[in-house]
C-alpha cells in the first residue's frame, strides 16, 4: 500500500511537471496555431540557469525565479524568429521551432558541457498520512496547480487573455479590432518560456538534465497537451498527470525501459477512444 | 473624412483594384453597389488598413469601424466579449450602448457567439465595429445569407443611430435596393473601378442601373 | 506519334541520367551519401504524398523505415533468401500502417501527428526489449549482403545502383499517383475534407491507402538500409530521424515530388559537410557536435523563414524567370513535378 502511494506521489509531480510544458504548448497554439517544439527546450535551459546561478552563490528562491525569467526570453527570442516575420506560414513556424530547438543545442553544448546536471532541491521528507513524500515532489505540484490556475484565471476572465484568445479564434477581426496579433504571439510564447522553464527548475533536482533531455520533455508535454486538443490547459493537466501516474506505476510495478511506451500507449487509446465517442456525438 | 484616391491594389499579378477614388463627408451615409467580385471587400480591407495598396491613397480623418463580411465574429467567446474586445482601442469598455441599439443582444449576452443565429451575429459584429466609437462605419455585405426582415430591422437601427449621432456610414452591398435606400449618395463599382456615382434617386432611376441591380422592373416612385 | 515532353520532365530526365551516370566516379563513402540520399528520398516521397497532398502531418515516418529494416533483416538472418526479406520490408511496413491507420486516421491534424510520434517511441520500446528476435537494444549484427536471383551485392557501387532504381520507382509511382484520378481527389482531400466527400471521394479509404502507400515506400528504403550497412538497432532510429524527414519534405518543398529529392540531397550533404567540418584537425572536441546542430539549425530557420514554400518552388520560379527573360507571374494550379 505504502509503495503504490509513494509511486503516485512521484508521479503526480512528475505529471505535474509535464502539465507544466504542456500548458505552455497550449498557451503557444492558442494564440497563434503554432505547435512549438522548443517546449523542452526551455526545460532544459531553465534547469541549466538555475544550476549555474545557484554554482555562483545566489540563494534558492532568487536562482530559480531568475532562471524562469530567462527563459521566458528565451521564449520571446523563439517567438520573435518563429512569427515575428509576417507571412510565415504555421508549418514553417513549426520547423523553424525545431531548427532553434537544435540550435540551443549548441548553445548548451558550449556553455554547460554535454554531461548531466542536478542540484539540491528541497530537502527532507513530510509525512502525509503515514505515508512520506519528498518535499520536492510538493512543490512541484503546488507550483503547477498555481501556475494552471493563474492561466485558467487569465484566459477566462482578464481582458487581455480573451484578447489572446481571439488572436487564434479569428485572426482576421483580431486585426480589425485593432489587435496586433503578431505582439499578442511574443507575448505567448514568452508565457510559454516562462511555464517551461519553471516545470524544468523543478524537476532538474529530481531527475539530472542534459542537453538533449529537451526531446523526451517536450513528448510528454505534447502528449499532455494533445488530450486537450492543445487549446484547453484543463485537459492537459489531465493529461499530464494520467502520463505521470501511468509512467510511475509501470517503472514501479514492472520495468522502467517500458514506462514511456506504455504510457504513451495507454494516451493514445484513451485519444482514439475520445475521437471515436466525438465522431459517434456528431454523426 | 474619408478620402480615397486613385487607389490601386493587386493580389499578385491580378488586378482588384484599378484606380477608385471616392470620398466621404463627417457624417455621410453613402453607399457603394456592385456585383460580386467587384472589389468591395478589398476596397474596405485597404481602407481599413489590412491590406497595402499597389498605388493611389487612403485618408482618414478620424477612427474607422469595420464591420466585416461574413460576421467573423470570435465564436469562442461570448457576446459580451466580443463587444468589449471590439474597444481594444478605446478607454471605455462598457458594450451599454448596442444594448440599447439592438436590445435583442441583452438577452444573449453571455451565449457563445458561435450558437447565434445570422441575424443575432450580424448584429454582434456591427455592435462590435461601434464599441470604437468610430466616426465612419465600414460595413461589408451586411445582408449577406440574412433574411431580409432581418436585415431591414438592422439597417434601419443603423440609419437612424447614424442621423442621431452624426456617425459616418460607409455602406458595401450587392443589395443595391437596400443601399440606395438607406445612403442618400451612392458609387457603383465594377471590376474594381467605379463606373457611376451620384445621388441614390439619380441612380435608382438610371435604366442601368435597374436592369443590373434592381430588376429590372419599373417603379413607380412615390 | 510525336512525344511532346514540358520542361519539368526534361529536367527530370536530365536529374535521373545525371545521377544515373554519377556512381562510377565516386569513392565508397561518397557513394554512401549516394544512397543515403536515394533512401532518405524514398521516405520523403511518402511523407511529402501524405502532407502534401493528403494533409496529414505525420511525426513518426521513421517508425515505418524501421519496421522494414527489422522485417528485412530478421527474415533473412533466418536462412530466407534475402530478396524474400527485401519484397516483405514494404509490405510488412504497409501492412502495420493499415492496420493502425483504421483507429489512427480519425484523429485530425496535431493529434494524428502526435499519435504518429508515440507510435514510434512504442515501437522503438518493443523492439529493444524483444531481445530474441530482434536483439534488443544492442541491434541486429550480421544481417547477409543482399542477394538477387543469383547476383550478390556486396560493394557500394553495387547498393548505389540498387538505390537509384528503387528511388527511381518510387518517385514514378508517386509522380503517377499524383496525376491520376485518385490523385487528383487526394489534392481534394488536402483543401477540404467535407467538399471531398461531398463529391463522393471516399475519404477515409483514400487517406488509409495513401497512408499505407507511404509507410510502403520507408519500409522499402529501410530495408534496403538494413542490407547496405548488416547492423541495425534501435538507435539507428531516433525521433530526430522522423524530424529530419520531415525538415527534408518541408525544405524541399511539400506537395512536389521532386523536391523530395531535392529536400534529401540538400540537408543529406549539409550534414555531411558539417560534419567533415567539425573533425577538421584543430577543432575543439565538442566542435562536430556544435557545428552541426548549430551551422544545421541555423540554415534550416533561414531557408524557412525566407523560402517557407521550401527550395523547388523558389528555384522553379527563379528558373520561370530567367527562361522567359523578364519578371513573369506564377501561374495560379499546381504541377505534380
Amino acid at each position: 500500500m505504502t509503495l503504490l502511494a509513494e509511486y503516485l506521489a512521484a508521479g503526480i509531480s512528475t505529471g505535474c511537471a509535464f502539465a507544466l510544458v504542456a500548458t505552455g504548448f497550449v498557451v503557444v497554439h492558442r494564440v497563434t496555431g503554432v505547435v512549438n517544439f522548443a517546449q523542452g527546450t526551455y526545460a532544459v535551459v531553465g534547469g541549466m540557469v538555475a544550476y549555474s546561478l545557484l554554482a555562483h552563490g545566489l540563494p534558492h528562491v532568487a536562482a530559480e525565479a531568475l532562471a524562469v525569467v530567462v527563459s521566458g526570453l528565451v521564449g520571446l527570442l523563439v517567438g520573435l524568429v518563429a512569427i515575428g516575420r509576417r507571412g510565415t506560414p504555421v508549418l514553417a513556424s513549426l520547423i523553424i521551432t525545431v531548427g532553434l530547438a537544435i540550435l540551443a543545442y549548441a548553445l548548451e553544448i558550449v556553455i554547460w558541457g554535454d554531461l548531466p546536471l542536478s542540484y539540491d532541491g528541497l530537502p527532507g521528507v513530510v509525512t502525509i498520512a503515514s505515508i512520506s513524500v519528498q518535499r520536492q515532489y510538493l512543490l512541484v505540484t503546488a507550483a503547477a496547480i498555481l501556475a494552471f490556475a493563474g492561466l485558467v484565471t487569465f484566459f477566462n476572465w482578464t481582458y487581455l487573455g480573451k484578447a489572446l484568445t481571439a488572436c487564434f479564434s479569428n485572426p482576421y477581426a483580431a486585426r480589425l479590432i485593432g489587435i496586433d496579433v503578431t505582439r499578442m504571439g511574443l507575448i505567448a510564447f514568452g508565457l510559454g518560456g516562462a511555464l517551461g522553464g519553471l516545470a524544468g527548475v523543478l524537476i532538474t533536482p529530481l531527475r539530472s538534465i542534459t542537453f538533449d533531455a529537451d526531446v523526451g520533455i517536450a513528448i510528454n508535454g505534447f502528449a499532455a497537451a494533445i488530450f486537450g486538443g492543445l487549446v484547453r490547459p484543463g485537459a492537459a493537466l489531465a493529461g499530464g498527470l494520467v502520463l505521470g501516474i501511468t509512467e510511475a506505476l509501470v517503472a514501479g510495478y514492472y520495468r522502467a525501459s517500458y514506462q514511456s511506451g506504455i504510457a504513451l500507449a495507454v494516451m493514445l487509446t484513451l485519444m482514439v477512444w475520445q475521437a471515436r465517442r466525438r465522431a459517434g456525438e456528431e454523426a | 473624412m474619408l478620402e480615397v484616391s486613385n487607389l490601386v491594389v493587386r493580389y499578385g499579378a491580378a488586378t482588384a483594384l484599378d484606380g477608385v477614388s471616392l470620398a466621404v463627408a463627417r457624417g455621410e451615409m453613402v453607399a457603394i453597389i456592385g456585383p460580386n467580385g467587384a472589389g468591395k471587400s478589398t476596397l474596405l480591407n485597404t481602407v481599413s488598413g489590412l491590406l497595402r495598396p499597389a498605388a493611389g491613397r487612403v485618408r482618414m480623418e478620424g477612427r474607422l469601424g469595420h464591420v466585416p463580411e461574413g460576421r467573423q465574429l470570435f465564436a469562442e467567446l461570448t457576446v459580451d466579449d466580443n463587444l468589449r474586445l471590439g474597444a481594444w482601442q478605446v478607454r471605455v469598455r462598457d458594450p451599454g450602448p448596442v444594448y440599447e441599439l439592438f436590445p435583442q443582444l441583452l438577452p444573449l449576452r453571455r451565449r457563445l457567439a458561435g450558437t447565434l443565429s445570422g441575424g443575432e451575429q450580424q448584429m454582434v459584429a456591427v455592435g462590435r465595429a461601434l464599441m470604437s466609437r468610430p466616426d465612419l462605419l465600414a460595413a461589408d455585405e451586411l445582408s449577406l445569407g440574412l433574411a431580409p426582415r432581418v436585415v431591414e430591422t438592422i439597417a434601419r437601427h443603423l440609419g437612424q443611430h447614424c442621423r442621431e449621432t452624426g456617425m459616418g456610414l460607409l455602406l458595401v452591398e450587392q443589395n443595391a435596393r437596400l443601399a440606395l435606400d438607406l445612403c442618400p449618395r451612392a458609387y457603383v463599382l465594377e471590376a474594381g473601378r467605379i463606373v457611376m456615382s451620384g445621388s441614390s434617386e439619380e441612380l435608382s432611376r438610371s435604366p442601368d442601373i435597374r436592369a443590373a441591380f434592381l430588376g429590372g422592373a419599373i417603379e413607380e416612385s412615390v | 506519334m510525336k512525344l511532346r515532353l514540358s520542361a519539368t520532365q526534361i529536367a527530370g530526365l536530365a536529374v535521373a541520367a545525371l545521377t544515373l551516370a554519377l556512381p562510377p566516379f565516386l569513392n565508397d563513402a561518397q557513394l554512401s551519401i549516394y544512397i543515403f540520399i536515394g533512401l532518405a528520398a524514398m521516405v520523403v516521397v511518402g511523407l511529402s504524398l501524405l502532407m502534401g497532398f493528403a494533409g496529414q502531418v505525420s511525426l513518426g515516418q521513421a517508425s515505418f523505415y524501421a519496421i522494414g529494416a527489422y522485417a528485412a533483416a530478421i527474415l533473412a538472418r533466418d536462412g530466407l533468401p534475402t530478396f524474400a526479406g527485401l519484397a516483405a520490408a514494404p509490405l510488412a511496413a504497409a501492412a502495420v500502417a493499415a492496420a493502425i491507420g483504421i483507429p489512427l486516421l480519425r484523429l485530425r491534424g496535431h493529434y494524428l501527428a502526435f499519435a504518429m510520434l508515440a507510435f514510434q517511441l512504442i515501437v522503438l520500446t518493443v523492439v529493444g526489449e524483444a531481445n530474441s528476435i530482434t536483439g534488443g537494444d544492442i541491434g541486429l549484427y550480421g544481417i547477409p549482403p543482399l542477394n538477387l536471383f543469383g547476383f550478390e551485392l556486396d560493394t557500394n557501387l553495387q547498393y548505389s545502383y540498387l538505390t537509384w532504381i528503387a528511388s527511381a520507382a518510387v518517385l514514378l509511382l508517386a509522380s503517377n499517383l499524383v496525376r491520376s484520378r485518385p490523385g487528383r481527389a487526394l489534392r481534394a482531400l488536402a483543401t477540404s475534407e467535407a467538399a471531398a466527400a461531398a463529391c463522393g471521394v471516399p475519404v477515409g479509404a483514400y487517406k488509409l491507402q495513401v497512408f499505407a502507400l507511404s509507410a510502403g515506400f520507408a519500409g522499402l528504403a529501410g530495408g534496403i538500409y538494413g542490407f547496405f550497412l548488416g547492423f541495425i538497432a534501435p538507435a539507428s532510429f531516433p525521433i530526430l530521424l522522423s524530424i529530419q524527414f520531415l525538415v527534408m519534405a518541408a525544405v524541399g518543398g511539400l506537395g512536389t515530388i521532386w523536391g523530395s529529392l531535392a529536400g534529401a540531397a540538400a540537408i543529406t550533404l549539409l550534414v555531411q559537410v558539417l560534419q567533415y567540418a567539425g573533425t577538421r584537425p584543430g577543432m575543439p572536441t565538442h566542435a562536430p557536435a556544435v557545428f552541426s546542430y548549430g551551422v544545421y539549425a541555423l540554415v534550416l530557420v533561414l531557408v524557412m523563414l525566407f523560402l517557407p514554400q521550401g527550395l523547388l518552388p523558389a528555384l522553379r520560379r527563379a528558373g520561370e524567370g530567367w527562361l522567359a527573360g523578364r519578371k513573369v507571374p506564377v501561374k495560379q494550379g499546381r504541377s505534380a513535378l
